[in-house]
């Protein structure tokens, strides 16, 4: 053997290795389907869900993931929609942007599904957005900001706007008189324009942003933007992020002898919340979905039935009570299984039947969409909750 | 500089510009790109579309790793750069594909460049650590920074579009990312056996060395890890393409560690195993997420890392050499077990073949016959050099010396050396010694052991910087400088302790020495356009074995000769270079009677040719016949500077050199001159 | 003012935890010249142990000692079954290899104890406010461990017969033989000893900083850096740039960005590598024999 021959043997060997790895047969690798618009209309229905099951928002993916494949086995066993099982794929996204992308695209591409649910947090969520859009599924996302939907044709949301989230805390700290607000705001897209809406907000109400400081969502160490924050000249203190961060920020705060009073965000709407903040927790004010406060809600409130089966359905299966990211997953559930019976799996037509939802009542609050508004809630859907003693307690202003 | 196994690098030996190898085992695997798509399950069209868009980058860190013999931990960092720079060029400032494209590679090379120029004055693992480092920096920079979309991202931007066609789907982005990863194979692998390629390799196996015939390492260096990134940048741009975001996440160290897993799996410079690589770490990590869940319940999240750390530890304990390593020993058995059969069949004729050859003699194919690929290109080079000796082993005393230069008249100084002193701390090695050396003579350094001989030599040729003093060499000071720098001006040297080039043959070490009289860079070597040039050196080469009586062993792994044949070799490579001035640290020693007198009738008839020649020995009869003026040192001091005759009666050298009695000492040299 | 010295205290408290890790490293550095990117995980992996054992119900302390003596009888079986395997062993393959380590170290606690970061309860103590400037007594437990357990090492490897040999084993084995320690027990006793005080690191900060199976990696390599500031072979010198390390970290988290903080500590390392290789050590010559 020369040594021309001999070097053949690894591309040789490396063709083969690459050619036996590849049995199967021929699919749609060419993506026949991938335009939405040869979705099925039969077999079964498929739902995607691309979730923060991992990494930093875990605290949101997790119950998010339960709710889901609780609800779908719950379907699945009342006959399906229209006599069609649904088929719930769950990808996690490590709480990444690019992991979500990867997500995403595997669900349009392998799995050509009919319906997605997700993200969890708003950063991966803005991240899936061209990718929905380019193939045209309809899709359903579970975090806050609203630039998820802004102008989307096929992006709709169900957690609460943070415009509507702020307006409450402005509102709040415009009742006791409060001038001055300092932010510490989570670094990612859930962070993303919280201090130009407070400004803008503030400048209605008279008051003004004074300092901002951020935090990575993984971040444990505090002392840097609670010393800032202590020094800053304000008469409350904004802190939006999500569990658990924001509850290692509260702690910080407090051990740090800053007495300021606290409006945290949304994202601060679960247990989690207490088992990262401790004690520093209590006094905490923060505008929510009513689910944490289910039992002192009064027995005319029209959500109160529909909170207290989930809650009951959730705690049976999982052990533990949901949590308002749970009641997100739920409520996109709901809106969307809800549009597929109505309309079936056709792209157009079950986006323009999401578009048509119209006082469904969910767990975050009663939805309306429109062709403009594909959020669906209003302030209404929001109580300020106060935190006491290891819970929330609605808090009456 | 080269680390893990460099057995796994032997073969290299054999990477002479014949492309054949290249030609079939490219076609070969874009035949498989070609039916993967209509074949593939959606699951394994996924794995192979990443495995090629981070074959890219693999091949990249390959040529770092193995051939620059650099550790990069920051790979990911100029995967990202390239990322980013095509993401928002498309999305931001809206330019065609093909713009942001060359941008994100050429970004990423800039980068590369301008960090690289600092840090690749780094040796070994603190560079691995400095990229390691800069990942970091490169990671929370995108995460920080405003213009690159913060934690979030540049997403928004679109598909690609070929001719019309939009890249939309899992089997079209194969096909458009393919060609791209073949010709970037097909220029790596060019890389590898071209001029630049071979001195990279030679400074893998000694740094020195290499530098003492010309090389430029840190230049190479450098240039290498810029090119590496312009592989790591256009993975990037795909990747930025595929996924459809570029947020922080792909400049994360994980990156880096799955870029370099997937190198040290395929085998260090081994461009093939960097894609085999590639498409094992894919595929691993794609199947170990489906895995361990299943064996773990409950198990979430970046489960394929426990695959990742395992294969790691595995691979550096058991196969230093990956895949690589395991193909090659596995196609040498199968083929020694082929020529064992065939030699029994044809008799002892072919059994004769010499060990290491077994493989050529089998195949019947003359050695010579390595570059067949292109009959007659091998031959018109060796035209053009006039004095260039044809073989003739029965008449050596009559055979043509290789060619040297003589850029100065004869008698007039080549080298001049004032002043030179080094200390160690508080030892003075060498003490202010001023030495001329005129052109055309051979002039032998002798002195006590520990005088400082070889540390005199290693000021002159820039392996050491001499604490003060100057070193002139035609004319230019060139002391404190890098060796190559008196290496292109024709000052090349032998070593004491051998510096063989062990992971090619011996025409390949001699080959080496033709460095600094070959042109052909980086660019050039990729394009595969240096054949003609390569082929006039490996001549040149040839002959010059066929000189000194080693054509026979030409095709030998260097560090399979024997000690003698070595030392040989050595001399071969220096003169190679056409060298206006030659350093000899003692090259007599562990020579056979025959091979001392053919080297210095080698070196008396180089000397007539007008070769300037200093020579460190031991044997001090030796330097005494052969020299026409000797210069002793004795602890480091110059104590004597004549013809050897007034040397040898010099009442100072006596007794410095022997011992403080002269008239025992005059005994001593006299049996030593006696004994030789 | 007040600002400023709260900043300080932070950042000292971050310091003593890299300078814990940095007296580890470089206990197996100057024995088998190994650069282990593992060390910071000895750090997360006690102190997710511990909080398994409190949460168990076993005694902070007992939970302590627990896992500090497993996570040096693991650093020792690593340097046994990964380490020692490896025949020439150069810094440059070690790196790699404590890399496997690592990545594998990290995906057996994400398989063990899940993706969540967990908090060790903080040891007793009331916490201390000086003027406005707020001092949690876990920072002075964590201050306390640096003197003691980090104070220890560099105590037994310069003032005790059986250390002086140890450092002296990886150039000159034969030196260390006549104190009768073979190569192999050096390089046991150096991983076990950097097992120990990277085990103390994560116990004693896992209150403050919390444990997460992926968080030793960064922390490690800020202990490398720290370690590098020493030249790699001084404890002084790599404790002093450990605490600078993190009070100037602090600074930056506290007046520039707190997202840039994590960058610091690598501007320092290709600075100090490019710059200054022999890092805060005054004579590098001297300290090296």
């Amino acid at each position: 053997m020369h040594r021309a021959q001999r070097r053949l043997l690894i591309p040789a060997a490396t063709a083969a290795a690459i050619a036996l790895a590849f049995t199967g047969c021929s699919t749609s690798n060419f993506g026949g389907d991938s335009g939405g618009d040869g979705a099925s209309e039969e077999g079964p229905i498929k739902i995607g869900a691309v979730l923060d099951i991992t990494g930093v928002g875990a605290n949101l993916g997790v119950p998010e993931q339960n709710t889901l494949n609780m609800l779908a086995e719950q379907l699945n066993e009342a006959g399906g929609i229209d006599g069609r099982e649904v088929e719930l794929i769950i990808k996690d996204n490590q709480s990444t942007e690019d992991g979500a992308a990867k997500a995403t695209t595997q669900l349009i591409e392998n799995d050509d599904v009919d319906l997605i649910i997700g993200s969890s947090r708003t950063g991966p969520s803005l991240a899936m957005r061209p990718l929905v859009e380019a193939a045209q599924v309809p899709t359903i996302s579970v975090a806050a900001n609203a630039a998820i939907v802004e102008g989307s044709d096929w992006v709709f949301k169900t957690a609460q706007n943070d415009l509507v989230v702020l307006e409450r805390i402005l509102d709040d700290a415009e009742a006791k008189g409060y001038t001055k607000v300092a932010l510490v705001r989570d670094a990612t897209g859930f962070g993303e324009g919280i201090a130009d809406i407070i400004t803008e907000l503030g400048s209605e109400r008279g008051i003004t942003l004074t300092a901002t400081e951020s935090f990575e969502p993984s971040a444990t160490d505090f002392t840097a933007q609670m010393t800032n924050i202590r020094a800053a000249d304000a008469d409350a203190v904004i802190i939006w992020g999500i569990t658990p961060s924001a509850g290692l920020a509260q702690a910080a705060y407090v051990q740090l002898g800053v007495d300021k009073p606290v409006y945290q965000s949304h994202g601060v709407a679960n247990d989690a919340f207490f088992e990262a903040a401790g004690p520093a927790a209590d006094g905490v004010i923060a505008p929510m979905g009513r689910l944490l406060v289910a039992d002192q809600l009064s027995d005319d409130d029209p959500q109160k039935a529909v909170i207290d089966q989930f809650i009951a359905d959730y705690t049976e299966s999982f052990d533990s009570a949901p949590s308002s990211f749970a009641g997100h997953a739920y409520d996109a559930w709901l809106v969307g299984t809800k549009a597929i019976e109505e309309a079936g799996t056709d792209p157009e037509a079950l986006r323009d039947a999401i578009e048509a939802t119209s006082d469904v009542v969910g767990i975050s609050g009663i939805f309306t969409m429109t062709p403009e508004n594909h959020s669906g809630l209003t302030a209404d859907a929001l109580i300020m909750a106060l935190a006491e003693g290891g819970r929330w307690t609605l808090y009456e202003e | 500089m080269s680390y893990l196994n460099k057995a796994a690098l032997r073969s290299k030996t054999g990477f002479w510009p014949n492309n054949r190898g290249t030609i079939i085992g490219v076609t070969l695997l874009a035949v498989v790109i070609l039916i993967v798509p209509f074949t593939a399950t959606p699951a394994m069209m996924n794995i192979a579309v990443f495995s090629l868009i981070f074959a890219l980058p693999a091949i990249g860190l390959s040529l770092l790793m193995g051939l620059a013999g650099q550790v990069s931990l920051g790979q990911a960092a100029f995967f990202a750069i390239g990322a980013y720079t095509h993401a928002i060029l498309l999305q931001k400032f809206e330019m065609p594909g093909l713009v942001a494209a060359v941008g994100g590679v050429v970004a990423a090379m800039l980068a590369a460049l301008l960090v690289g120029l600092p840090m690749l004055r780094l040796r070994g693992h603190y560079l691995a650590l400095a990229t390691l480092g800069l990942g970091f920096i490169v990671m929370i920079a995108v995460r920080e920074w405003e213009f690159t979309g913060r934690t979030t991202g540049i997403y928004g931007y679109g598909r690609p579009e070929v001719f019309g066609v939009p890249i939309d789907n899992n089997g079209l982005f194969f096909w458009f990312v393919a060609p791209f990863v073949l010709l970037g194979l097909v220029l790596a692998l060019n890389l590898t056996r071209s001029r630049a390629g071979r001195a990279l390799s030679a400074v893998n196996d000694s740094e020195l060395a290499a530098e003492s015939l010309g090389v430029n390492t840190y230049a190479l260096r450098v240039k290498v890890f810029t090119l590496s990134a312009g592989f790591a940048g256009l993975g990037g741009v795909f990747y930025a393409y595929q996924v459809q975001i570029v947020s922080p996440q792909v400049a994360e160290f994980h990156v880096s560690v799955e870029l370099l897993l997937m190198v040290v799996i395929g085998g260090l410079g081994s461009v093939w195993g960097a894609i085999a690589g590639a498409f094992i770490v894919e595929l691993l990590s794609e199947g170990l997420r489906d895995l361990i869940p299943a064996i773990i319940p409950g198990a979430t999240g970046e489960v394929q890392l426990i695959g990742y750390g395992l294969v790691l530890i595995l691979v550096i304990i058991l196969l230093p050499g990956g895949l690589y390593q395991v193909v090659k020993t596995a196609w040498a058995a199968i083929t020694s077990r082929i020529a064992a059969r065939r030699a029994d069949a044809t008799g002892p004729a072919g059994a004769a073949a010499l060990p290491g050859g077994a493989a050529d003699g089998g195949t019947g194919e003359a050695p010579t016959r390595a570059f067949g690929g292109l009959p007659g290109e091998g031959r018109s080079g060796s035209d053009a050099n006039d004095v260039a000796a044809t073989s003739d082993d029965d008449a050596e005393g009559s055979a043509p010396v290789p060619t040297v230069s003589t850029p100065v008249a004869a008698g007039t100084p080549i080298l001049e050396v004032r002043g030179l002193t080094k200390r160690y701390g508080g030892v003075v090695a060498v003490d202010d010694v001023t030495l001329t050396v005129p052109a055309g003579q051979i002039m032998g350094l002798i002195g006590p052991n520990g005088a400082g001989k070889t540390t005199c030599f290693n000021m002159i040729t820039g392996a050491i910087a001499p604490t003060s003093g100057t070193v002139s060499f035609l004319g230019s000071e060139i002391q404190g400088r890098k060796p190559h720098v008196g290496a292109e001006a024709g000052l090349t040297r032998t070593f004491q302790n051998l510096q063989v080039f062990s992971s090619t043959d011996v025409l390949g070490n001699v080959y080496m020495g033709r460095y600094r009289k070959g042109r052909a860079g980086i660019l050039r070597g990729m394009l595969g356009l240096q054949g003609r040039e390569q082929y006039r050196h490996e001549e040149i080469a040839r002959d010059i074995l066929e000189t000194m009586q080693l054509g026979d062993v030409s095709g030998l792994a260097a560090g399979d000769l024997p000690f003698g044949r070595q030392r040989m070799m050595e001399v071969c490579r220096a003169l190679a270079s056409e060298p206006a001035l030659l350093l000899l640290d003692e090259p007599m020693a562990g020579l056979s009677g025959r091979e001392r007198e053919m080297l210095a009738t080698l070196l008396r008839r180089l000397r007539d040719a007008g070769l300037t020649i200093v020579l460190v020995e031991h044997d001090v009869a030796q330097v005494m016949a052969l020299a026409d003026s000797v210069a002793v040192l004795d602890d480091g001091v110059l104590i004597a500077h004549g013809d050897p005759e007034s040397v040898r009666n010099d009442p100072a050298v006596i007794v410095a050199y022997l011992g403080t009695d002269a008239e025992e000492a005059e005994a001593e040299l006299k049996e030593l001159e006696e004994h030789a | 003012m007040t600002d400023f010295l709260q900043l300080t205290v932070a950042g000292l408290s971050q310091g003593s935890v890299y300078a814990l890790l940095a007296v580890g490293l470089i206990a197996t550095y100057t024995v088998r010249h190994v650069v282990n990117i593992a060390q910071g995980d000895y750090a997360t992996l006690a102190g997710l142990g511990s909080i398994s054992l409190v949460t168990a119900g076993v005694p902070l302390p007992v939970a302590i000692l627990i896992a500090l003596v497993s996570v040096t009888l693991a650093s020792v079986l690593i340097e046994r079954l990964v380490i020692s395997r490896v025949k020439n062993l150069t810094t440059l393959v070690s790196i790699i290899l404590t890399l496997g380590v690592s990545t594998l170290l990290q995906a057996i606690m994400l398989l063990v104890w899940g993706a969540e970061a967990k908090r060790l309860p903080a040891f007793p103590g009331s916490d201390l406010n000086l003027g406005g400037v707020s001092i949690r007594s876990q920072e002075l437990w964590m201050l306390g461990a640096l003197v003691v357990v980090g104070g220890g090492v560099l105590l037994f490897y310069e003032k005790t017969r059986w250390g002086k040999a140890l450092r002296a084993s990886a150039e000159q084995p034969v030196a260390a033989r006549i104190v009768g320690i073979s190569p192999a027990a050096a390089s046991i006793i150096a991983f076990a000893i950097a097992g120990f005080v990277g085990a103390a690191a994560g116990v004693v900060s896992s209150p403050i900083y919390l444990s997460i199976w992926s968080g030793g990696l960064l922390l490690g390599l800020k202990g490398f850096v720290a370690a590098v500031l020493g030249g790699l072979v001084s404890f002084r010198a790599a404790i002093v740039g450990a605490l600078l390390l993190g009070i100037i970290e602090s600074y930056v988290a506290g007046y520039v960005a707190s997202g840039w903080k994590d960058a610091v500590a690598f501007f320092i390392l290709i600075i100090v590598l490019i710059i200054r290789p022999a890092g805060l050590v005054l004579r590098p010559n001297a300290v090296r024999v």
